[in-house]
């Protein structure tokens, strides 16, 4: 097992900048997992590590030692790629046991031995009755599996494993998810983990990066990225819904701090919260503009006022959960989403109907505004 | 708008591969019915039928009570949205809405009034110039929505539509199509392989699995009295949790552990004939009640193998101390204590939230 540590790495894609002056390090047998939208350069960190796109500017280390020049073969890696790259002329026994076999590994298996590590990495991923089949009788969420047994099957210095369970159904995913939680636990690997599924980055990871366009937002454990998001790119990205962000005008008063939107509401700010908005809040045409974000599960609702600083608003939508429902607002950028317990008296709210909302004073975060809010 | 009832339809291709097998149920005026089930299951087969654009096997639909079975998907006046918006790309967004409606031959004054007051519902006014290629995926979504209610069909069919959506607008989508369905008040079946989609959406939910139905019901009948093991896995995030026990008495199941028996206490109906059969015990991994120390409601303990953050709360994955090992999961919420690996967790079942299947796999338990 490895460290693997970017200083400063760039990379372009002619002048296209796809990796921006990245430094960031993976410890020894630390799940890391990388989380950003399409087109985020997830997918170019990973093949920048395997040797298989070069680094434009900036040092990749392994234990440090630099790797920049080191061919792909020496580095010893074990990638899984979303696209599964199958070889379509060997069954699934012998893609499994490919990696096994390579001599550059000098693993020197017995056949047993062979055996014995694929049918248990195929059964662990509950692909043990699939082994004498070809990739072309199977289907994609089949393959998948097939793919990270691949790439499981062997010891290598760093597990590189790109949206690997992506193209698993609903429940399929989720349990493979366990599995690969229980494999990581285990066996104390390094994984480099590519997602753009929050839910996977937060269940799997010891620490998550999260990138966007380039650059890194924020690199944290993921209690730290959903709880206390530095963004509000970062807070849109993790839950669903994702956090609530409210547009709207820090109002400064002789002794007191207001947070206006539009004609929508007013809430009274603590000093505390009032100074953390004016930190961030931007200047524009005599108002100050700030961002409020507060997750769904932090609004309380009520047929009743609740605090001093709670709001009447009329119902815009209300859809069920499992165990809870999610009760939406319109406002002027966005739409308010809200989740709450069952509740008798709730339960009897419609479309328009006005009811009080009341923010946790402890959850509400104002940010910089560095992306567009609009309803979709 | 129309009660939809579908008797005994078949769909069956080539003369022997069955797609849906002897399916009836009845979709009430103004009902929002999701149809849910895996890939295979017989869904898309379904709306296909219910649409006009295949043939049905076997078996009778009526609108209002009268047999469709022979007309095209016109002449049951269908609104269809699918997945891939269809929107016509060189047409701006009002010539998109007002397409059914000249295709009609209504006059341009109707076409006119109807396209403004569908755009003011859905909050399209604003762009109604814009071609397709200009608007975001939500956007999209809702001229698609706006053509297909615009022409007050019998019956709106949404194949799908939200399962490429961005999970950041997700959840304000399905707002706006619940919205539309309040104000609007069609009939509606919505397609889906997506149990949080469909009972986000629903009045009531269609199960269907290896073509036949499996259930109908309301979320909650659904989510809390399953018919069957598929129902009671496939509904829930993470599904149902399943222990092999023994029906002890009226009231009480027991298990098997390497100490003995462990013998608790369900609420419910079953025939007595069951006494002594070997059953499965379901239970949700949201209705276990987890304590760290034994108390006395704690019915079994089991050791933390995996812990997996979900935000809002933790799923551990337990193994119990049955004679079995049963690995199950438990969703520990947010706020409480954060179990570890190998902590030993001591659980409590509801006695009202126990489910009981028989070797098919079928509830035997009334409540």
């Amino acid at each position: 097992m490895v460290e693997v540590r970017f200083e400063n790495v760039t990379k372009l894609y002619g002048k296209k900048l796809a990796i921006n002056n990245i430094s960031f390090d993976v410890k020894e047998g630390e799940f890391f997992s990388i989380l950003g939208p399409t087109g985020a350069g997830k997918t170019t960190i990973l093949k920048m590590i395997a040797g298989i796109e070069p680094v434009t500017s900036g040092k990749i280390l392994f234990n440090n030692v630099i790797v920049n020049n080191m061919p792909p073969y020496e580095r010893n890696v074990s990638m899984a790629f979303e696209t599964y790259n199958l070889y379509s002329h060997f069954t699934v026994y012998e893609n499994i046991a490919f990696p096994l076999r390579a001599p550059k590994w000098k693993l020197n298996l017995s056949k047993e031995e062979e055996k014995k590590r694929v049918v248990e990495i195929a059964t662990f991923l509950g692909i043990e009755k699939l082994l004498d089949r070809r990739p072309q009788a199977l289907s994609g969420g089949q393959k998948q599996r097939v793919s990270l047994a691949r790439a499981l099957v062997r010891k290598p210095q760093v597990y590189l494993l790109d949206e690997p369970i992506a193209h698993l159904d609903a429940k399929l995913k989720f349990s493979t998810q366990t599995l690969l939680r229980e494999f990581a636990t285990n066996y104390k690997s390094t994984i480099i983990y590519v997602t753009h599924d929050y839910r996977e980055a937060l269940a799997l990871s010891d620490r998550m990066m999260v990138l966007r366009k380039g650059v890194i937002e924020q690199i944290d454990t993921p209690e730290n990225i959903y709880y206390t998001p530095k963004t509000d790119f970062t807070g849109r990205l993790v839950g669903e819904p994702p956090m609530n962000m409210i547009d709207g005008e820090l109002i400064k008063e002789a002794n007191k701090a207001l947070f206006k939107v539009g004609n929508y509401f007013t809430i009274p700010l603590r000093k505390e919260l009032a100074e953390v908005a004016e930190k961030v809040a931007k200047l524009k045409n005599d108002k100050l503009n700030v961002r409020l974000g507060i997750r769904c599960e932090d609004i309380k609702l009520g047929l009743h006022k609740i605090s001093e600083s709670s709001f009447q608003l009329p119902i815009y939508a209300i859809v069920h959960e499992a165990e809870s429902f999610i009760v939406s607002f319109e406002l002027e950028n966005t739409i308010l989403q809200i989740r709450t317990k069952e509740d008798s008296e709730l339960e009897r709210l419609r479309i328009s109907d006005l009811v009080w909302l009341d923010f946790v004073p402890e959850k509400i975060f104002f940010y910089e505004n560095t992306m567009e809010i609009s309803k979709s | 708008m129309s009660k939809i009832d579908c008797k005994n339809i078949w769909k069956i291709y080539n003369g022997n591969v069955i797609g849906v097998k002897d399916l009836t149920f009845t979709c009430n005026d103004k009902e929002f019915l999701a149809i849910l089930g895996p890939s295979g299951g017989g869904k898309s087969s379904t709306l296909r039928m219910l649409a006009g654009l295949e043939e049905i096997s076997k078996g009778e639909i009526q609108f209002d009570g009268k047999v469709v079975n022979q007309l095209g998907p016109a002449e049951r006046n269908v609104a269809l949205a699918f997945e891939s918006y269809a929107l016509y790309y060189r047409m701006n967004v009002y010539e998109n809405i007002a397409f059914p409606l000249r295709a009609k031959g209504m006059k341009n004054k109707d076409v006119d009034k109807s396209v403004k007051d569908i755009a003011e519902a859905l909050n399209l006014t604003s762009i109604l110039k814009k071609k397709p290629a200009e608007l975001a995926g939500g956007h999209q979504q809702r001229v698609s929505l706006a053509r297909a209610l615009v022409r007050r069909p019998n019956l709106t069919l949404l194949d799908e539509p939200l399962s490429h959506m961005d999970q950041r607008i997700r959840g304000e989508i399905r707002a706006q199509i619940r919205r539309i369905h309040e104000l609007f008040g069609n009939t509606t079946i919505y397609v889906t392989h997506d149990q949080a989609e469909a009972i986000s959406l629903c009045d009531r939910l269609l199960i269907l699995n290896n073509a036949e139905l499996q259930q109908i019901g309301t979320v909650n009948e659904i989510y809390n009295k399953p018919k069957n093991k598929f129902v009671a896995y496939f509904v829930g995030q993470p599904g149902m949790n399943f222990i092999d026990g023994t029906i002890e008495s009226i009231d009480h199941v027991f298990l098997e552990t390497s100490d003995g028996r462990i013998s608790f206490k369900f609420n419910g109906e079953i025939n007595p004939k069951y006494i002594g059969s070997n059953i499965t015990i379901g239970v949700r991994p949201q209705q276990i009640k987890t304590v760290q120390n034994k108390e006395a409601n704690s019915i079994i303990s089991g050791v933390v193998k995996i812990v997996e953050f979900q935000g809002d709360n933790d799923v551990i994955t337990l193994q119990l101390s049955d004679i079995n090992k049963t690995q199950i999961k438990v969703v520990i919420p947010a706020g409480g204590y954060r179990y570890k690996r190998n902590d030993i967790c001591w659980l409590e079942f509801d006695p009202n939230y126990i489910h009981l299947f028989d070797e098919e796999g079928n509830s035997i338990i009334e409540r």
